[in-house]
């Protein structure tokens, strides 16, 4: 499994998928193991009219879901931000729910 | 060509508006698209949907999506007709050509090194249908719960 991480940035999803039944289970609790939902699916243009796309990334109080949690990579929550954001100003998505 | 960019322009009609004075913005909309020269690729009407927050008193409001090809005058002349109209609640233009084109093109690069190294592998070249993990491109109802945690 280790040698794998030698492929370098194209074998990341696959390696991620590993590290689910792999040797680290960190400090007891188990993590699951996340994958870019962008990169796994192989969305390239992450539309802003696609309210269905957006909403896993906007938890209940309607902010943008940090990526250390959804596990998006930073180059696809970049592109997800831009496209949040333009959907908010068109009122398909809220700035805020409370 | 430096000229000629393609935009996307969304805008929301107030939904007291009859369906007639949506069809006449459009008309007036197509008006000033060939008056610059531009040219009308695509109209996409939603019809009417509740507004994730309210615009002005309004809860829903008629969406309406225009691709249009033309200069950045014709899209700056659009703006300011829709922000003078007041039927028109809110309304976004925003460029697509250039990030259509980076996404055709890395859509293209992971084919060809897919491509490549599936060659490489002894594997033909595409993929056969039902073959590999296969893509989960309309399964989303893994995201929630995954998401929250």
């Amino acid at each position: 499994m280790r040698e794998e991480r030698g492929g370098g940035g194209r074998g990341r999803d696959k390696d991620k998928k590993d590290g689910k039944g792999g040797e680290a289970p960190r400090r007891g609790f188990f993590r699951r193991r996340r994958v870019c939902k962008f990169c796994a699916e192989k969305i390239d243009y992450v539309n802003y009219k696609d309210v269905r796309l957006l909403a896993p990334f906007l938890p209940e109080r309607g902010k943008i879901q940090p990526r250390r949690i959804s596990g998006t990579c930073a180059l696809h929550q970049r592109k997800l931000q831009v496209a949040i954001k333009r959907a908010r100003q068109l009122a398909l998505i809220p700035y805020v729910t409370d | 060509m430096s000229t000629s960019r393609q935009y996307e322009l969304v805008y929301i009609v107030s939904p007291e508006a009859t369906d007639q004075e949506v069809a006449d913005l459009h008309t007036q909309i197509e008006g000033i698209v060939q008056r610059y020269n531009g040219t009308f690729d695509k109209t996409e009407n939603w019809g009417r949907r509740k507004l994730a927050y309210d615009i002005g008193k309004h809860r829903e409001g008629t969406y309406v999506v225009e691709t249009i090809t033309g200069s950045g005058e014709l899209m700056k002349e659009i703006d300011r007709r829709l922000r003078v109209l007041d039927s028109v609640i809110r309304h976004l233009v925003v460029r697509v050509d250039e990030e259509l084109r980076v996404a055709d093109r890395t859509r293209e690069a992971r084919q060809a090194n897919s491509a490549r190294r599936r060659v490489a592998r002894g594997l033909p070249a595409e993929r056969a249908p039902g073959e590999g993990r296969g893509d989960g491109d309309n399964n989303d109802d893994m995201d929630g719960p995954e998401a929250q945690r």
